[in-house]
């Protein structure tokens, strides 16, 4: 062997040999240290995020090591980031805003999805329901303190309605389609997967009236009132769901596939509400107004029993979404 | 792979061309992406103008009011409509933004038309200012997805600018150093192979035909080498070199020499050489005073011998005598034909009485050998006359007329006798 070449591959040989020690040596020895950290996560395709995020490892990067909680319904897991069980949840905006009333200490981190069409009116079609205004004197089955509550108000009040001229019946949301069915209410406002399920169990008995673009929802990242190292860890949580959010734009097929395995339900389902779901990073001004609008509501229509409304920019926490996408942040004090 | 100097050249033209060519694409390419970043900033900011005009709009005019006119709202929608129709192409993260403008836009114009339907004829105050908050609030949303788009777009503007730019400077770098790497290539071939053939040729001129051994192979070096080489294999095998050419002339001035000072019949000096000698002898004797003696013989009755036994025997008889004389004489002594039939001895270094013995010597000697001529022996007599060259003596030729006065005085006294030059 030439003398050149054998210092070549000795020279290669080093090379390789440090790069190595430096790969599988060094550099675990700064790989942040990770947090166990709790989630109440709602059961419903707009936590597609966070089961995204765990099906390709997206905390696997951060200083977080999440462990979800599965909830039926935002104000349950809102309910567990409250009593302590876990450090973030997932809620509805219509929750943060009733909850806004309480004036609990929580704050709102980061909007990851909205959708324009996650509640619906379901009757049945015997009842002949064409207009809103036909549900005058009907009982109807919502879950208070959520989204159902705030979009049947409204929807209602367009029609010159109000609460009090229906029957409202409270119920958690996976009870409602047993309500429906077993005749306790003529009407309910369930949300996917819910109102799918309806459609599935009932089929050609219902009727589901277009609500869409009148019953805006989003879906936030919320904790209690956050320390510094809540904040720290909300960050590590925002770029797991950014990564996530990520593969959901580029990847939407094998990200509807890892919300079917997740949440066990089917490829017909996925189909039906994926259209209505954004997938984005937020925190802006429109959910301010939003928050403030349906705590204003809620108290104008009497639906809590709280007089006065606290601005819903006291429940926003922007410092967590700021380190990770400043573009994203757009709230003028 | 060999590849000729015309080609190497053509191969470096074809490359800065190539270089140049993927230079300007990429700028130009450069330029295209830069310019989509751009359209799509402008885009955003357009998008984000148009929604707070919208929201301006609903926000200051009573869309309750039974006389309100829509047009102007229903136009701002149209060119709001129109402008999300232009939209740019986008990236996948821009398209969701994109998506959640116009799906938020769609919700507008929707709430709108169900408070335009009717004009909340049933609804109360609360109801209308909460749906008309709701409206401000989608508007405000599409305002804040304008400013996100916006945002992600000016990032991504950078993030383009400074990739297309080390892009750029990659290409120009590498083009660069290739064509550096090139033309320094080309030039060391070019030089190299000068050197080489110039060293064959200043090697040649000495007359060392030495081959051209190209270092760096090309077709047209190779031509000049080969065409080279075989003129110096034919140049080798016909031509004399100088250093021989030197030493044939040498020896041709050497055998010259020895012919001009040597006497053509009897092969001993001749007077020229005599002459030269005894000049060096006398020149010595006057610088060292180291002395010398001469001999003058001179051949008895020599006419007679050329009449009676004709030239030819003559000849030979001349021969006889410096045969004799080569014989009796030492060998720093030196022997020469002075003239005719006389002789002289230049003896170096010798006084009269070694001088005086060598001619002894030869008389004896001569006595001793006849030459026979048709069987009869014919004897040959010399009479001698010797000199010491002293100082007195103004040169050489004064040594000769004393040793030739006394070589006379020798026949005068009767033949075949010596004679000495004695100091007056």
């Amino acid at each position: 062997m030439k003398k050149n070449s054998l210092v070549t591959l000795l020279l290669f040989t080093a090379v390789f040999s440090a790069l190595s020690i430096i790969y599988f040596g060094v550099v675990p020895l700064f790989q942040q240290e990770r947090h166990p950290v709790v989630i109440a996560v709602s059961k419903s395709p707009l936590s597609t995020p966070f089961y995204v995020a765990k099906a390709i490892n997206a905390f696997d990067d951060t200083c977080v090591a999440p462990e979800y909680i599965a909830v039926a319904g935002g104000q349950l897991a809102f309910e567990k980031v409250m009593s302590g069980q876990a450090d973030f949840a997932t809620s509805s905006d219509s929750v943060i805003a009733f909850e806004s009333l309480k004036a609990r200490p929580f704050v709102t981190h980061a909007m990851f999805v909205q959708s324009d069409n996650d509640v619906k009116i379901i009757t049945r079609k015997a009842d002949n329901i064409r207009a809103f205004i036909d549900l005058k004197g009907k009982r109807i089955g919502v879950t208070k303190g959520t989204a159902s509550e705030y979009i049947l108000s409204t929807l209602l009040a367009i029609e010159g309605l109000s609460l009090g001229d229906i029957v409202l019946q409270d119920y958690p949301p996976e009870h409602l389609i047993e309500a429906f069915r077993h005749n306790e209410v003529d009407a309910i406002l369930p949300w996917e997967p819910f109102a799918f399920q309806t459609l599935q169990s009932l089929k050609s008995k219902i009727k589901i009236h277009d609500t869409k673009s009148l019953s805006t929802l989003s879906f936030n990242l919320v904790s209690q009132t956050a320390e510094q190292h809540l904040v720290e860890q909300a960050v590590c949580v925002i770029q797991g769901l950014q990564k996530a959010i990520h593969y959901i734009t580029s990847y939407p097929e094998q990200a509807k596939s890892i919300v079917i395995t997740e949440l066990a339900i089917s490829t017909d389902f996925i189909d039906w509400v994926w259209p209505d779901y954004i997938f984005k990073l937020s925190l802006n001004q429109s959910l301010i107004l939003n928050i403030n609008a349906q705590a204003n509501w809620a108290v104008a229509n009497q639906m809590t029993s709280v007089n006065v409304t606290s601005s819903a920019i006291n429940f926003i926490d922007s410092r967590a979404l700021l380190k990770v996408d400043p573009g994203a942040v757009n709230i003028s004090r | 792979m060999k590849l000729s100097l015309q080609q190497h050249i053509y191969f470096f033209i074809l490359s800065s061309c190539l270089f140049f060519v993927v230079l300007v694409s990429s700028i130009l390419w450069s330029i295209h992406v830069v310019d989509v970043a751009i359209e799509r900033e402008r885009y955003a900011h357009k998008v984000e103008n148009h929604s707070n005009v919208l929201k301006q709009f609903i926000r200051s005019e009573n869309i309750y009011a039974k006389d309100h006119n829509i047009d102007q709202w229903l136009l701002l929608e149209a060119k709001f409509n129109e402008l999300l129709t232009r939209t740019p192409s986008l990236s996948a993260e821009q398209k969701t933004i994109q998506y959640s403008i116009e799906s938020q836009n769609k919700n507008v114009l929707k709430l709108f038309n169900v408070i335009h339907e009717n004009k909340l004829k049933k609804a109360d105050d609360r109801i209308k200012q909460h749906l008309k908050l709701r409206l401000i609030m989608q508007l405000e949303a599409i305002s804040s997805d304008a400013k996100q788009l916006f945002n992600i777009v000016q990032k991504d503007l950078h993030r383009v600018i400074k990739r297309q730019v080390t892009l750029v400077l990659s290409i120009l770098s590498l083009s660069l150093i290739i064509l550096i790497f090139g033309a320094f290539k080309l030039v060391k071939i070019f030089s190299t192979s000068l050197n080489e053939v110039k060293l064959a040729f200043t090697k040649n001129r000495c007359g060392n035909y030495q081959n051209i051994k190209l270092s760096n192979k090309s077709e047209e070096f190779e031509s000049i080498a080969n065409a080279f080489n075989e003129m110096n294999t034919e140049l080798s095998a016909t031509t004399v070199s100088l250093e021989s050419m030197r030493k044939i002339v040498a020896e041709r001035t050497e055998v010259l020499e020895q012919l001009s000072k040597t006497d053509p019949l009897t092969k001993v000096a001749n007077r020229r050489a005599l002459f030269e000698k005894g000049h060096d002898e006398f020149t010595r004797l006057q610088r060292s005073g180291s002395s010398f003696s001469l001999i003058l013989l001179d051949c008895d009755l020599f006419k007679d011998i050329n009449d009676k036994y004709g030239h030819l025997f003559g000849d030979e008889v001349l021969q006889h005598i410096c045969f004799v004389c080569n014989e009796e004489i030492r060998s720093i002594d030196f022997f020469a034909r002075y003239g005719g039939e006389e002789f002289i001895i230049l003896l170096p270094e010798s006084e009269l009485s070694g001088a005086i013995a060598t001619a002894e010597r030869i008389q004896s000697s001569l006595a001793k050998q006849t030459i026979t001529l048709e069987g009869v022996d014919v004897y040959v007599t010399l009479s001698i006359g010797i000199c010491q060259a002293e100082k007195r003596h103004g040169c050489f030729e004064d040594v000769i007329k004393d040793a030739d006065a006394a070589m006379y005085k020798a026949k005068e006294n009767g033949r075949n006798r010596i004679e000495v030059c004695h100091n007056e």
